[in-house]
């Protein structure tokens, strides 16, 4: 176990390099594709970060849903912009400019003075899936398998009708 | 805490198979004679003069095919804890996934009847 810290720290800080200038390039390049797929490697480095903390679940469940689903409608609705409104007129200092920054710059000051002021290993969630890790390797999905087809039953069927009803009100409002 | 060693292989795949795109375009581009002319940068369409520009706007009804493929791609997230954990339950909780892959599936039917599959 010696040498896998210093393995952590590299992948981490090669993850978090690559996550940023990924970042940097979903904000600074002027085709909106690009930088729609730019959003999708940084969604897909994220779920690298979830592997190396050692929650699987988590890192299937961001790759389905926010690499797979909600990158493919953010791809499909960049599509749907018509060619003439990729004009160069992205170096204009809106309004509307200065309010995200203004409220990106506090969330992430904010950010940054709660996550060392909080107590992480306090939390109950955290502390019993590090026993359950312990216990047996592979249990930490099927946990959540168990638990959602035997308690959580009716809200895993209700989940199939929720998809249902959206998949119908998608379908009628799009057809319109 | 931090259990790298299960995933020794994974790291290795992962590795080996973004090296191989890699050297693909790498060697191609280093091979290639260049030769650039207006002929030769226009976007090939089967042999047929290229019309208008590449980046043009798409039809609004091809949105329908990603709705419903992010409907299902949300219950395959509910049914992967379900699929690991399938040795250790038993056959009533097969039953449950069951039902649970029907009752969208009456959404799939209901947009295959009202024409959103449709590709033309």
């Amino acid at each position: 176990m010696d040498l896998l810290g210093p393995i952590h720290d590299i992948l981490v800080i090669f993850l978090g390099s690559v996550l940023i200038l990924g970042g940097l390039g979903v904000v600074l390049l002027t085709n909106l594709i690009y930088s729609a797929f730019s959003l999708g490697w940084v969604l897909f480095c994220i779920s690298l970060f979830y592997i190396s903390s050692n929650s699987y679940f988590v890192a299937a469940a961001q790759l389905l849903i926010y690499v797979g689903a909600i990158n493919v409608l953010i791809i499909f609705a960049v599509m749907f912009i018509s060619g003439s409104e990729y004009s160069n007129d992205s170096h204009l200092w809106t309004i509307g400019d200065g309010v995200t920054s203004v409220v990106c710059t506090s969330i992430f000051f904010s950010l940054i003075t709660t996550i060392p002021d909080t107590s992480w290993y306090g939390i109950i969630w955290t502390t019993r899936s590090n026993q359950i890790i312990e216990q047996d390797l592979i249990s930490n999905v099927q946990q959540i398998g168990i638990h959602l087809s035997t308690n959580f039953y009716l809200p895993f069927e209700l989940i199939s009708i929720i998809l249902l009803i959206s998949l119908i009100g998608a379908i009628t409002m799009a057809r319109q | 805490m931090f259990l790298l060693h299960e995933y020794d292989i994974f790291w290795a795949f992962l590795i080996i198979s973004s090296i191989i795109p890699i050297l693909a375009f790498l060697i191609s581009g280093v091979l290639t004679p260049i030769r650039e002319g207006s002929e030769k940068l226009s976007s090939y369409e089967s042999g047929i003069e290229p019309m208008g520009n590449a980046w043009l706007q798409f039809r609004i009804r091809y949105y329908m095919f990603a709705l419903v493929f992010v409907v299902f791609d949300v219950e395959t997230v509910f049914l992967y804890p379900w699929a690991m954990s399938f040795d250790v339950l038993g056959i009533s909780v097969f039953i449950e996934a069951f039902i649970f892959v029907l009752i969208p599936i009456v959404g799939l039917v209901y947009a295959w009847r009202k024409g959103a599959l449709e590709w033309s």
